[in-house]
């Protein structure tokens, strides 16, 4: 390739799609690598069709220069774009492994660099082949009050729009108008069907050169996480958000500052004059794509968790020309109501399986398996895939008194003493149980004693392990408070009365 | 080869077979049990054991009930019911009110959609709350509750006023609506001649593994016609090559073989009120942006013409 005789400056240009990343970068070894051989060959095919080609051009015989030929290639230069395609269709029939294609790509076809459109784009294929491989945090647009509006706001017209409008391009221009200043970034948005999503990924680039030559200098800086992931759910207020990081890396604080600016810049993005966005928390955040779909998509699911869940699906209000009330339950005429996920690999004939044997089983047996059927209704199964792993609340009612610890006044002035110092002595980011001041005052204000009690569960899939443990006794089913089926469709929350306390206004609206 | 092929297909065609005679079969029971002599015949005709009378009984019974309930939903398209919630702090004592919205279009029942509501002021009984619901995101269910069931005002004098009923009515006409448009455009699609969406969606993610990247601008913009292999130019009228909405059909866009483009805002009646066309070359066409206005079906016919 000819050497690029471009000044260096600051300027105020995006990350184009074309730039390249050299095939040894490690950001992109390490990507091409978690890459299966499939994905590889089909994603070779994409940047090889044409629409793509200007962002993604391999190494073919007629670049070759003079001096580029000598030096003993493994492997040949194909001819041209057609030849490639042909020779990666025909890995795509035969066996083999998935080392065979990544180095073909790097050290073969894109030997002159890895364009950042490719990058992108392998980095989505990674993240729809595996969906719970990252952490998404969903938070919701929401419209910012002012005075003058909010008449108009309230009422439903035909032209209000209750939703921000999402148009890709002017979207973008103001998120690059909002971003470029700050830092240098490549932006690719994809819009997926199914699931019904919009995917950008921002890559952050934090330099202020947009320059090859710079994105190519491999930062000093361990923390990986150069890019940042937003979904929008087609039909949704939400949008969800991620770092781009392996399981367990730890991300350092200047990647955390940079995608907090990225996330400060989306509803800006979405505003107009006189229609105002901002991004208010929906205290959830999950694992699994699928789980987001469930709890903050687009359908039926999003406020009506746990026993609620049967108003959701046909369990509870069959169609309504439906008269026939004489099905045999024979495992042939049940009418399975199916709500496959396109993001699980459930297996419906493992849940029916185990009803056959439910013959045997004792009548208090059964009488929690109805409870538990009451209490979660259809949800919280092993393998409904919209598992939740981290379900976090802090609990807000007084310490229940008993006679003898009321005759003991000073006792409860221990306890304050010790409570004290250790709300000081945490140290690190303040937790999102932590207790705002108006909540503090008003836990100090009654006479009772409010301990700080948190409860965190965890586990591949809570609510379904919650589930369980009343099918098997170790919970009563009929006294467990509400929040514990998940009904309340958050992760991070505050129990006053034994309810979780919720914002005013309808739930996931 | 060919007879294990043979007996496939057989068993296939029994297993069809098998199914639609237990649906016919669970038709004529319910027929039977719907019968209106059955209650009074089943209490005077002398039966061999007393259990099996009041089984049967309670088999009619079940019938009837559901017959009353599918009536009262077929025809109401509103009804409302009770429901417990068991979760042992629930307020007020667990009582729910559940609005139940039936959603049929073109004489077929589609889908049910719910909102359940509670009393959650101890001081004002009779004020309503929406505890949980199954609404669609993209119905504005927020603005509808904040007009007709708003919360009281913490020190107010005038008792809160709340109108279920308009509520209902007006929750249903947002939901019936949204089918009816979503329904316009899967025929719109039929129309134009391509294939339902649902269908292609597989094949779609095949095709384009990491979805349809929106801001490649550089590249042709042309697709199907590459993709394909088609001549760049076809010959004759361009047809349309895409046909699509938003969630909640406020927006379609179209895309022709020729390049151009078009946006169109549906109101929420169905009526196509304002459109733009594009040239692949952005140039604004009027004529066919003007033509596009109106109402939602016969919209391709009205662009082809």
């Amino acid at each position: 390739m000819a050497p690029r005789t471009s000044v260096t400056a600051p300027d105020y240009k995006n990350i184009p799609h074309s730039h390249c990343l050299p095939s040894s970068h490690r950001q992109v070894t390490r990507l091409f690598s978690k890459l299966s051989r499939q994905s590889l060959i089909s994603l070779a095919l994409q940047w090889l069709q044409k629409k793509n080609r200007d962002f993604c051009l391999p190494f073919l015989a007629g670049d070759a220069d003079s001096e580029a030929e000598d030096y003993d290639a493994m492997y040949a230069p194909a001819g041209s774009h057609d030849e490639l395609i042909e020779y990666y269709k025909a890995l795509a029939d035969r066996k083999g492994g998935r080392r065979e294609v990544m180095d073909r790509i790097l050290e073969g076809d894109w030997r002159n660099g890895i364009s950042m459109f490719q990058l992108a784009t392998a980095e989505i294929q990674h993240l729809l082949d595996h969906p719970s491989n990252l952490r998404w945090t969903a938070k919701r647009l929401a419209r910012t009050p002012s005075i003058k509006y909010l008449e108009a706001d309230m009422e439903v017209t035909d032209e209000s729009e209750h939703l921000p409008r999402f148009q890709a391009q002017t979207f973008l221009a103001n998120l690059a108008k909002e971003l470029t200043p700050l830092m240098k970034a490549h932006y690719l948005l994809t819009k997926i069907k199914n699931p019904p999503i919009t995917l950008l990924r921002v890559y952050v680039h934090d330099s202020p050169y947009s320059t090859e030559a710079s994105l190519a200098v491999d930062s000093a800086s361990v923390d990986g996480a150069k890019a940042v992931f937003f979904i929008f759910p087609h039909g949704t207020p939400h949008v969800w958000h991620s770092l781009a990081t392996n399981l367990g890396q730890v991300v350092g604080d200047e990647s955390r500052h940079l995608r907090d600016v990225v996330i400060q810049a989306i509803p800006k993005a979405f505003s107009k004059p006189s229609n105002r966005f901002q991004l208010v928390s929906t205290t959830f955040s999950a694992r699994s794509l699928s789980a987001l779909l469930n709890y903050r998509g687009p359908g039926k699911t999003n406020a009506s968790g746990g026993g609620y869940s049967i108003f959701a699906d046909t369990s509870f209000s069959q169609n309504a020309f439906d008269f026939i009330t004489t099905r045999k339950p024979d495992g042939i005429e049940k009418a399975a109501p199916d709500h496959t996920n396109p993001l699980t690999v459930g297996n419906p004939a493992a849940g029916r399986a185990k009803r056959v044997l439910d013959d045997n089983e004792t009548p208090e047996v059964k009488r929690r398996k109805d409870v538990a059927q009451g209490r979660f209704g259809s949800s919280a199964r092993p393998d409904d895939g919209a598992g939740l792993e981290r379900f976090e609340v802090r609990i807000d009612d007084p310490f229940p008194t008993t006679p003898s610890q009321a005759q003991h006044d000073g006792q409860s002035m221990d306890v304050d003493d010790i409570h004290q110092p250790s709300r000081q002595g945490r140290r690190g980011r303040r937790s999102l149980l932590d207790r705002s001041e108006a909540e503090q005052e008003e836990a100090d204000e009654g006479d009772d004693w409010t301990p700080d009690v948190r409860l965190t569960f965890q586990g591949s899939h809570v609510f379904a392990g919650i589930r369980k443990l009343l099918e098997e006794g170790v919970i009563d089913g009929e006294k467990m408070p509400g929040w514990m089926t998940g009904e309340a469709g958050v992760t991070t929350g505050a129990i006053k009365n034994g309810r979780i306390r919720t914002k005013k206004g309808i739930p996931s609206v | 080869m060919a007879t294990m092929e043979a007996l496939d297909d057989e068993i296939l065609a029994i297993r069809a077979q098998i199914a639609s005679l237990h649906a016919h079969r669970a038709n004529l029971g319910s027929i039977l049990l719907s019968s209106p002599n059955l209650p009074t015949r089943l209490e005077h005709r002398p039966v061999a054991k007393e259990g099996l009378r009041k089984k049967a009984a309670k088999i009619v019974k079940t019938q009837s009930n559901r017959n009353h309930e599918n009536i009262y939903r077929a025809c109401a398209g509103v009804t409302a019911y009770k429901v417990k919630d068991p979760d042992p702090n629930a307020v007020d004592n667990g009582n729910v009110l559940g609005v139940r919205i039936e959603v049929a279009v073109g004489g077929k029942f589609v889908d049910t959609y719910h909102v359940l509501l509670n009393r959650p002021y101890p001081t004002r009984k009779t004020v309503l709350k929406i505890h949980k619901h199954t609404i669609p995101p993209c119905i504005p269910l927020q603005q509808l509750a904040t007009r007709f069931l708003p919360a009281p005002q913490k020190d107010a004098v005038t008792p809160t006023e709340q109108d279920l009923l308009k509520f209902g009515r007006c929750l249903r006409k947002e939901l019936v609506a949204w089918h009816l448009r979503t329904n316009a455009v899967v025929k719109l699609r039929a129309e134009a001649g391509l294939p339902d969406e649902k269908d292609t969606r597989d094949v779609e993610m095949e095709k384009n593994p990491y979805g349809t990247v929106l801001n490649a601008f550089a590249g042709d913009s042309d697709e199907d016609s590459e993709d394909d292999g088609i001549d760049k130019t076809p010959p004759g009228p361009p047809r349309i090559t895409d046909i699509g909405a938003n969630t909640g059909v406020s927006e379609i866009n179209f895309a022709w073989s020729n390049g151009q483009t078009g946006t169109m805002n549906v109101t929420k009646d169905g009526r196509i009120e304002k459109a733009v066309v594009r040239s692949k070359q952005g140039a604004h066409l009027v004529e066919l942006s003007r033509r596009a206005t109106g109402r939602i079906e016969g919209l391709v016919e009205r662009l082809a013409s």
